[in-house]
């Protein structure tokens, strides 16, 4: 059937592929793949590419949601009221704060979690199950699972609190200084088993036989996973922390659901003084002007992790 | 030539399965045509015609209530399906919910709304005017309205919303805590207060009796609270001033009189003590309750809480004059009629719910709002209501937050400015501090362009 | 990719430990302390196991108890092991549940379809065809995989206003279509596949449109299956787009309506939890039938969230 053409025909001077000349044949080639790619690219533009423009223009005017049109001019005003406003840096600060209190747990546990299962192979799918299944709710109900579990002096936490002897705790998210700490808590609750599943796919792919090798030369488990596991998980590692940075600079969800950036602005992150700005004060252009900053700041990040990947790509392929 | 035998599905692979079953439910619910939220969701078809769609922010003891007298509408019309109502978060969450769905176009036909904020939904375009001709669809008239809250109701000279009560800030007082502290009168009704003096000497005495405090009232994560507070002794001393002018273009606050009565706030708590620093919500009413304070500030929506309690008997009165002249804050709510297309008959509709409720006002003045239909304002049955006749007559003194695009009940502003408040009353800034603070947030909206404009 | 460090060179490779003499050097000082790591290893794997269940076990536990003794507090709940229905029932039959239900199902399953079929189509294009502005589109699929989505609510929300598609389903359809990282994966896939059948087709004068629809599908399903299954996820719980173009308790999907339940339900703790069960139920079992493709499609596109 197939044998005869085991190997794919090069640039012949009829390509089997469009049956005439190539120059023909190459203009009726882009005619199909953009038929192909056309229905993609409609979406693709209208709902990726024009926000983004029609972001970066508005955020020059003082757009509004009431009123048709851009609104008047305001050249660069907008962002500088939002580089020159407190609560921006302050919820640029909480995003970073929640960054820093989610990435280390969720990677360092996740880590440990999938060396331990990876070890342990029997019972896998206990744990998978148990790790994963948070990460497949919703954030509505995960969060009023968590609001309910940290419901002041009554809840389950001030409840185990009182177990311990703590028999007045401060309300973990009515406490400014606490409140993002028990948000960081649900987040690690809820996104760890992602960060398991891709560590223990990265861990299935490292070869049985080099641990028996190991072992046959007297290495205990411990230092087995020291000298094997762990060098050759640095790649997976540096992609999962890159992964994770990216999307808590993004979190919106558990925030708007648990806190509403209370108390006060304690836990407001950038994307809620976004939409505050664009859906309660009306103001598209000003949130226009956040989000760009948001933007590059995603952006940055994202770019390191397309040239880290790039870097490692090339370097596994060197080897 | 042939193409491969594909591979077989595995038995595991539901994709088809999944979707035949999920389009075939949807199918089924689709049977249920017009009206559906099917045919609304896919062809932005109208949700439920027929039926008044109705969204408050009542939650607590009015959401209760509200409830209640939507119940005694669905029986007066035909049913339960005659009224879909929504409960939402009150506040910022509730006017941003409606104002996105009134810019969807699939807004509720009638919509609870605070006057303060009425004003800049008006503004932005996104409530319809409610004509002569639409009051006299359902027999309504000016006069039917008490003349303060409803000349708060028009904007630009033009009626958008009918006020259904007026809400003030109001004081409870522990019946037994008071009497042992020797400051009721023979019919156990509170001696009245007047001036700094008296009020903290009354204070005092309730102390001495509770052996805790004297007065309580919410200071953490409940900034509107701290801001009725603050605004309510601002505006009873002299030459304090709007704190917005020019529609939130300006500040035009007093500045000796605001950083006074944040002193004045603060030494209540910290250098008196006569008043606890940290008290939430929740928390600040339980203390009257429990008898563990003799005073409790709060807004009048509280009586049915209060009434809860088990043996527990207090009193309300208005808000002593504690400086130069009387003054309290307050807000009234309103019915709106967001701006859709509306047929005739779903504008009767909706009217017919308006003054159904209206209507209901003795149950609504139960839960402590004063009415403000004059029909139910001016019976014998209202004038009767007690705690309530104690305070009613505040309604002509009770000031409503400057006007602003950034202002209102659960407004940025009050946020702004209640936390900032709250922080003061705790100790944890001082007045200079807490007001400069706010002042800055301020700036930055007072500087920014009206979007409503 | 050598990384031991105390084996001598010479040794150690694939195969050789299979016909290795019994190791002489694990002493039994190693094998006991393998044992007792193995036996930590299963202990911190099972409490951690537990612990993460709990919240979860926690929030069903309070859906059966009354809303009376939820109220009162996690003591009182942990004292009344008596199970109703009653936040069930309440949630089945009345409220908006079954609404929620229905335009998370309608959104789910319409952008699934949709989204599918024009991903698929893409990456086959770039996959298989060599045309101009080719590097053009590679690039602008790079490029697409950095755009943060969620960033762009608020412009997106201004376009969704002047298409009037605001309150339709369609606005939570439409801007989940495009979604980059299925063409990733998709082309990942169509790259791997072999070219013989294809080629033979072409020789036999098939169009490409028949050669995607009768070669390239059937192989694909593995991966279009996994890819509808984490999308259908995806899409159900997102909250952020439908939050603000979907305003009507009509019309929301099962986040939204959970999002709002909180302040309409007040003090009813039982029917909260209740709710939220509800709410991810559908997803659970979709997570227990497909767990392999989940798992899969999550782990190969590595990007979500």
């Amino acid at each position: 059937m197939s044998a005869a053409l085991a190997a794919p025909a090069p640039a012949a001077a009829i390509d089997p592929s469009t049956k005439t000349t190539p120059a023909r044949g190459a203009r009726r080639m882009t005619r199909t793949a953009w038929g192909f790619l056309g229905p993609f690219a409609v979406f693709y533009v209208l709902f990726l590419i024009w926000p983004v423009i029609y972001m970066f223009i508005s955020s020059l005017f003082n757009t509004t949601l009431v009123h048709q049109g851009l609104g008047s001019f305001a050249a660069l005003a907008n962002y500088r009221e939002m580089l020159g406003k407190n609560e921006f840096w302050v919820s640029m600060w909480n995003t970073i704060y929640f960054t820093l209190l989610t990435v280390p747990p969720l990677v360092f546990i996740a880590f440990v979690l999938a060396v331990l299962a990876n070890r342990v192979q029997r019972g896998q799918w206990f744990f998978r199950l148990a790790f994963f299944l948070p990460f497949i709710l919703p954030s509505a109900a995960i969060a009023l699972i968590w609001n309910y579990i940290f419901t002041p002096a009554t809840g389950l936490w001030p409840t185990i609190q009182g177990w311990f002897g703590d028999t007045n705790p401060q309300s973990v998210l009515g406490t400014p200084d606490l409140a993002m700490v028990g948000i960081a808590l649900t987040t690690v609750w809820w996104t760890i088993g992602f960060n398991f599943v891709l560590f223990l796919a990265g861990l299935q792919e490292i070869p049985r036989e080099i641990y028996e090798a190991a072992a046959v030369d007297g290495a205990s488990a411990w230092q087995q996973i020291k000298s094997i596991t762990v060098p050759l998980l640095g790649p997976t590692t540096g992609l999962v922390v890159l992964l994770q940075i990216i999307a808590s600079l993004k979190i919106f969800d558990q925030v708007y659901l648990m806190t509403g950036g209370g108390p006060g602005i304690s836990t407001e992150v950038v994307l809620q003084l976004v939409t505050n700005t664009a859906f309660t004060d009306y103001r598209v252009g000003a949130a226009s002007a956040a989000s760009v900053l948001l933007f590059i700041v995603i952006l940055l990040v994202t770019l390191v992790r397309e040239i880290i990947e790039r870097a490692s790509a090339k370097s596994k392929r060197e080897n | 030539m042939s193409s491969p035998t594909s591979h077989r599905a595995s038995p595991r692979f539901g994709r088809r399965a999944l979707l035949s079953g999920a389009l075939g439910a949807a199918a089924i619910t689709t049977l249920n045509a017009c009206g559906s939220p099917l045919s609304a969701g896919l062809v932005g078809g109208q949700l439920a015609p027929g039926t008044v769609q109705y969204w408050n922010l009542f939650g607590g003891g009015d959401g209760v209530r509200m409830i209640t007298m939507e119940d005694v509408y669905r029986k007066n019309h035909g049913g339960p399906s005659s009224l879909e109502a929504a409960t939402f978060t009150w506040g910022n969450p509730y006017y941003t919910k409606l104002s996105l769905a009134t810019l969807a176009g699939s807004p509720p036909d009638v919509a609870v709304a605070h006057l303060t904020r009425a004003t800049n939904l008006a503004r932005g375009g996104l409530l319809s005017e409610i004509t002569d001709a639409d009051l006299a669809l359902v027999g309504l008239s000016q006069s039917d309205f008490s003349a303060k809250p409803f000349e708060k109701a028009k904007t630009d000279g033009k009626l958008y919303a009918l006020p259904l009560d007026t809400h003030p800030f109001v004081l409870y007082y522990n019946t037994d805590v008071c009497q042992k502290a020797g400051l009721l009168d023979s019919d156990g009704l509170l001696k009245p207060i007047q001036g700094a003096a008296e009020f903290e000497a009354a204070l005092t005495a309730a102390k001495k009796v509770t052996g805790a405090y004297g007065l309580s009232v919410s200071t953490i994560a409940d900034q509107a609270t701290c801001w009725r507070w603050f605004t309510t002794l601002y505006h009873q001393q002299n030459g304090a001033t709007e704190f917005f002018g020019n529609n939130g273009r300006e500040l035009t606050y007093n500045q000796d009189i605001a950083i006074k009565t944040l002193e004045y706030m603060q030494s209540l708590t910290i250098k008196k003590e006569l008043v606890p620093t940290t008290n939430d919500y929740a928390g600040a009413g339980t203390m009257l309750f429990t008898g563990k304070v003799g005073f409790y500030l709060e807004g009048e929506w509280e009586i049915t809480t209060a009434q809860s309690v088990k043996d527990f008997k207090f009193g309300m009165t208005t808000i002593p004059q504690i400086f130069d002249q009387p003054a309290t804050q307050g807000d009234s709510h309103s019915f709106v009629l967001p701006k859709v297309k509306h047929t005739p008959e779903q504008r009767k509709l909706a009217m017919g719910f308006v003054k159904s409720m209206l209507d209901q006002s003795l149950t609504w003045a139960k839960g402590g709002h004063i009415p403000s239909y004059k029909p139910v304002l001016d019976s014998q049955e209202y004038r009767d209501l007690t705690p309530q006749k104690y305070y009613a007559g505040v309604v002509d003194y009770v000031t409503y937050d400057s006007p602003a695009w950034y202002s209102g009940s659960g407004s940025t502003f009050e946020n702004i400015i209640g936390a900032q408040i709250g922080l003061v009353e705790q100790g944890i800034a001082t007045p200079q501090q807490g007001l400069d603070a706010a002042v800055a947030q301020f700036k930055t909206y007072v500087n920014t362009a009206d979007p409503l404009a | 990719m050598s990384a031991t460090t105390n084996s001598s060179s010479g040794r150690g490779g694939v195969g050789i430990s299979a016909t290795a003499p019994p190791p002489r050097r694990v002493t039994t000082t190693i094998r006991s302390s393998n044992r007792i790591f193995d036996g930590v290893s299963w202990v911190v794997l099972v409490v951690a196991a537990i612990a993460w269940l709990l919240p979860s076990l926690w929030a069903l536990k309070t859906s059966f108890t009354s809303n009376g003794t939820s109220a009162v507090g996690a003591q009182a709940i942990l004292n009344d092991w008596a199970l109703t229905f009653d936040s069930y029932l309440t949630l089945i039959k009345g409220g908006d549940l079954w609404n929620w239900y229905l335009a998370s199902a309608v959104t789910g399953v319409l952008t699934v379809v949709i989204s599918m079929f024009v991903c698929s189509l893409a990456a086959f294009a770039l996959s298989r065809m060599n045309f101009r502005g080719k590097k053009w589109a590679m690039g602008a699929i790079l490029v697409g995989i950095m755009i943060p989505s969620q960033v762009l609510i608020v412009p997106l929300f201004a376009e969704l206003n002047q298409m009037g598609m605001l309150g339709t389903y369609w606005a939570v359809i439409l801007p989940q279509v495009p979604q980059v990282i299925a063409v990733f994966v998709f082309k990942r896939f169509f790259d791997g596949l072999p070219r013989d059948y294809e080629e033979a087709a072409l020789i036999d004068g098939a169009s490409w449109w028949r050669i995607y629809t009768s070669v390239i599908l059937p192989m694909a399903r593995p991966v279009i299956a996994a890819m509808s299954i984490v999308t259908f996820v995806w899409v159900w719980n997102n909250l952020l787009l439908p939050l603000f173009v979907l305003s009507n308790p009509k019309l929301m999907t099962i986040p939204v309506g959970l999002a709002t339940v909180q302040g309409s339900f007040g003090q009813r703790v039982s029917d909260i939890q209740a709710s939220s069960i509800l709410g991810a139920l559908p997803l659970v079992v979709l997570f227990l039938i497909f767990q392999r493709q989940v798992i899969e499609g999550v782990a190969g596109s590595g990007i979500k969230g």
